[in-house]
């Protein structure tokens, strides 16, 4: 028998994750849920859909929570005193600033906090993984008191410290649910550079080292992509499992494909695709277009995509090593049902 | 339920703990000890309100206590860091897994248990202010409240509203029942409180139809007319009576609870504070409910107060109850175990005390109890002679009444010396001499039957000397001589037998007693009696 109530989703683009969690979530409302996700988008979007499927408002026993809201409201400050020997004295998040190269945890309100008692984004997850030694464990506990059940969306964007509380969350009695794609790392929730090997796509390797600790699941079943636009991304990462196109449809035009940048207009007249772009300084000969980033969690029949140079280099060569972020070109090319068009000088 | 308060630097309580009962707090103090202070306390750490009004409204610097600011202006005058004060009340809550949210390490003990958080401390917004304000140091007198910002907070550390706690509060100040229309603030706050939403929203609705009914009226329809024309040279408008039917004046202004066909504010004092404290009581709820109680004997007849404590123990099952009280006979009722003596850093119980002593003074109220509480110094005596007596020794040894220097002279049976006894000896500050005749036996014997008590130090026992003088009139006898008593009670008995037999009987004991206080003579007290007044 497991002596575990954990699993780990490992979910290729376009397999339906965002609704699996939303169906678990509801399969059993008196458990006390708690989801969590990095981004507003996606905590927004996690929770229109529970309340949406869950007849208008959210069940009374669900909580949707930001993630630094959890590590700092939920995770930090109960049992701050801990670390920082006072009670009451962390305020907001300080997002943007580091802490000073060479503060010493020995003098623990100098490392964490910033002189209007901020945490250090990087350093909140640490604070709070800190809390819970020194209180003997008194973070998790109150955890397991509020919460039966803790899913996390979007786990590839967890990072440095963010890993060592998820290993308390897989030891503790909460039932913890991991969900993610490890191809879509495009937000990363710090940077620190604790347990840097696992960051982005290195999560996979984190969760199948601990596999003792939960079930790994792998939805390899892609819903939205046809298959050629399924093989495409899988060649980003070999090591992942490969990915099942359940689309059959055929239009006519269906695949990967290059155009020159002559052939652009035509090409956006005859098939309308969504256009695509590193950043907003990217040349798209000025068409609208959509950051590759900003394009995660959504679906396009088409899309057109105009690449960076280690990307072109990429679709030239094959060769993942140097294809720039990998990440985004997954993110990008997995969008549409369809076709993906390059921009190919 | 509430497990626990601890404040600091607000009003009387510069730094204060006390563990509270899970069903009775009955709390006793002297006077400005801070009873008031300790439910005002626990009201504003459940409501965020005070005196029903928000807390940051009604922030001002005298809610600080005087050393915390007296410390903070003289280190500022000295040029010395001073950190600004804060007022904290911390209220702890009985650890159930349902509080777990309000979980943390962020109060005043750093332990961790669930609670809520009072915080009134400087706005770190206002800082460049505030630091110009004190650069000046003559200008600061008072701390200045002006740049202090009110935060409501779980032991969490996360900001709560009133939904986040688990229990209400019902306030009951009988000594201020203020009406200026209709339903006051507390006790529309517990009638809505034992109103269903459902039954709410009746009457609010019934009250609304009323009110639009009113137009409807024949004699008003025709007042209407008639005022239709009046005002034409100032607007050309109609002018019309009706009542207001917009939300804001709702049923709580103009809706009156009658008594016996009476409006509430009609009815006596003593019978709106009872009905405001049975209301609190009689509420339903699924949270924990706690009924701050304020002197409920001010307005009440002795059995009247009886009825309404007899009341307030029976329907407290399930709810927590917090009284303040300067009347023994509520003390007594509602159990000695249950007093919380105050002081300014907490607060004693008497949990020591023998069951059958709380019983004992459970079944006799009348006895009291709370004055031996109250009294650093107190004399028992076993009757009203013995009480003059030792009053007037008392007088010419120190040239004034015992009372006039905190010493209470408390007249009780014989009998129950060992009861108050059992109290006194859990009161190691109180000082407690009990003053007893020998009933003709040796004082040692005496003594002896005291010698548990004794021992505790804070009891001293005074008994007439030689068993040959058994009572207290006895005793003053051979004090005094024949011819002295004679003139002393202006008789003219021809044996110290025949005095004595005058002296001791039933009818003449208190007369005696009362002429020997008021006489003009000089009277020698017996040893014992000395022992007890030096």
């Amino acid at each position: 028998m497991q002596s575990h109530n954990n699993r780990a989703v490992i979910a290729a683009a376009g397999s339906g994750k965002t609704q699996h969690i939303i169906d678990c979530v509801l399969k059993d409302p008196t458990r006390r849920t708690l989801v969590t996700t990095y981004t507003n988008e996606n905590l927004r979007q996690l929770t229109e859909r529970l309340a949406y499927s869950g007849g208008g408002v959210i069940p009374r026993l669900v909580t949707t929570m930001g993630w630094y809201t959890f590590l700092m409201n939920q995770c930090a400050r109960p049992y701050q005193s801990a670390v920082l020997s006072e009670a009451g004295i962390m305020r907001g998040l300080n997002f943007v600033g580091e802490r000073p190269r060479f503060a010493s945890k020995n003098n623990p309100k100098f490392y964490y906090l910033d002189s209007n008692k901020a945490v250090y984004r990087n350093e909140v997850a640490a604070l709070a993984v800190e809390a819970n030694r020194l209180s003997g464990g008194k973070v998790v506990d109150r955890l397991a008191a509020m919460y039966d059940h803790i899913y996390i969306d979007e786990v590839q964007d967890m990072t440095g410290h963010d890993l060592e509380l998820l290993d308390l969350l897989l030891a503790s009695p909460i039932a913890t649910t991991l969900v993610g794609d490890p191809r879509q790392a495009t937000t990363p929730t710090n940077n620190s550079s604790k347990n840097k090997k696992f960051k982005g796509g290195g999560i996979a390797a984190w969760l199948y080292k601990r596999a003792d600790m939960c079930v790994i699941d792998e939805r390899v079943e892609s819903h939205r992509c046809n298959q050629a636009i399924c093989d495409f991304a899988d060649s980003l990462y070999p090591d992942l499992p490969q990915t099942v196109s359940m689309n059959e449809g055929i239009t006519g035009h269906d695949g990967i494909f290059d155009i020159r940048p002559e052939e652009v207009s035509s090409y956006v007249e005859r098939y309308a695709p969504v256009v695509l772009r590193h950043q907003k300084n990217s040349d798209t000969q000025g068409l609208d277009a959509m950051n590759f980033g900003v394009s995660k969690g959504s679906t396009f029949d088409r899309v057109l995509i105009f690449p960076t140079k280690p990307m072109t280099h990429y679709y030239h060569n094959r060769d993942p090593e140097k294809a720039g972020d990998l990440a985004r070109l997954y993110v990008a090319v997995t969008r549409a049902r369809y076709s993906v068009a390059f921009v190919i000088p | 339920m509430l497990a626990k308060i601890v404040v600091q630097n607000y009003r009387t309580f510069r730094r204060f703990e006390l563990d509270f009962d899970p069903e009775v707090n009955t709390l006793v103090g002297d006077n400005d000890t801070g009873k008031s202070t300790l439910l005002e306390a626990i009201g504003l750490a459940l409501t965020g309100r005070i005196r029903g009004r928000q807390l940051s409204q009604e922030l001002s610097p005298y809610l600080f206590h005087r050393d915390a600011t007296r410390e903070y202006v003289a280190a500022l005058k000295a040029g010395r860091p001073a950190p600004p004060p804060e007022i904290i009340i911390d209220l702890f809550l009985t650890n159930k897994a349902d509080l777990a949210a309000l979980r943390g390490t962020n109060n005043l003990l750093k332990i961790d248990e669930p609670g809520v958080r009072v915080r009134i401390a400087l706005d770190p917004n206002y800082m460049p202010e505030y630091e110009a304000f004190i650069s000046d140091p003559s200008n600061v007198r008072l701390v200045p409240t002006e740049y202090y910002e009110v935060e409501w907070l779980a032991f969490s550390g996360n900001r709560i509203t009133s939904r986040s706690i688990p229990a209400t509060a019902s306030l009951i100040d009988a000594s201020t029942i203020q009406l200026q229309s209709g339903v006051d603030y507390y006790l529309n706050g517990i009638i809505s409180a034992n109103l269903e939403p459902r039954e709410r929203v009746e009457l609010a609705r019934a009250y609304r139809s009323l009110r639009e009914n009113f137009s409807g009226d024949d004699s008003i329809i025709k007042i209407n007319e008639k005022l239709r024309g009046a005002p034409r040279d100032v607007s050309d408008r109609k002018l019309t009576l009706n009542i207001d039917v917009s939300h804001r004046s709702s049923w709580e202004s103009n809706i009156v609870p009658h008594l016996d066909e009476l409006p509430f504010q009609f009815v006596g004092k003593g019978e709106q504070s009872t009905l405001k404290i049975l209301l609190a009581l009689n509420k339903d709820v699924d949270e924990a409910h706690i009924v701050l109680v304020e002197e409920p004997e001010n307005h009440l007849s002795f059995p009247n107060l009886g009825k309404l404590v007899k009341k307030i123990r029976d329907k407290c099952q399930g709810k927590q109850v917090f009284i303040t009280t300067h009347s023994s006979y509520v003390l007594n009722k509602l159990g000695l175990e249950k007093l919380v003596l105050l002081s300014e850093a907490g607060g004693f119980r008497l949990d020591g005390l023998p069951a059958d002593t709380r019983d004992y003074f459970r079944k006799l109220p009348g006895y009291e109890t709370l004055r031996l509480v109250l009294a650093r110094k107190s004399i028992l005596v076993e009757g009203p002679s013995d009480e003059l007596i030792v009053q007037r020794a008392y007088l010419d040894q120190h040239g004034r009444l015992p009372i006039e220097d905190g010493i209470d002279v408390i007249s009780v049976r014989a009998i129950s010396f060992k009861r108050f006894l059992d109290i006194a000896i859990l009161l190691k500050k109180n000082h407690v001499t009990i003053v007893t005749d020998n009933d003709g036996k040796d004082t040692a014997d005496v003594r002896a039957n005291y010698e548990g008590y004794i021992a505790h130090g804070n009891v001293t026992v005074c008994v007439g000397e030689d068993k040959r003088y058994k009572t207290l009139e006895s005793q003053l006898l051979n004090a005094n001589s024949l011819a002295m008593m004679n003139e002393i009670l202006g008789k003219s008995y021809g044996s110290e037998e025949d005095l004595l037999k005058h002296m001791t009987a039933d009818k003449n004991k208190t007369t005696c007693a009362l002429t020997i206080f008021n006489s003009a003579q000089s009277v020698n007290m017996p040893g014992y009696i000395q022992d007890a007044i030096a």
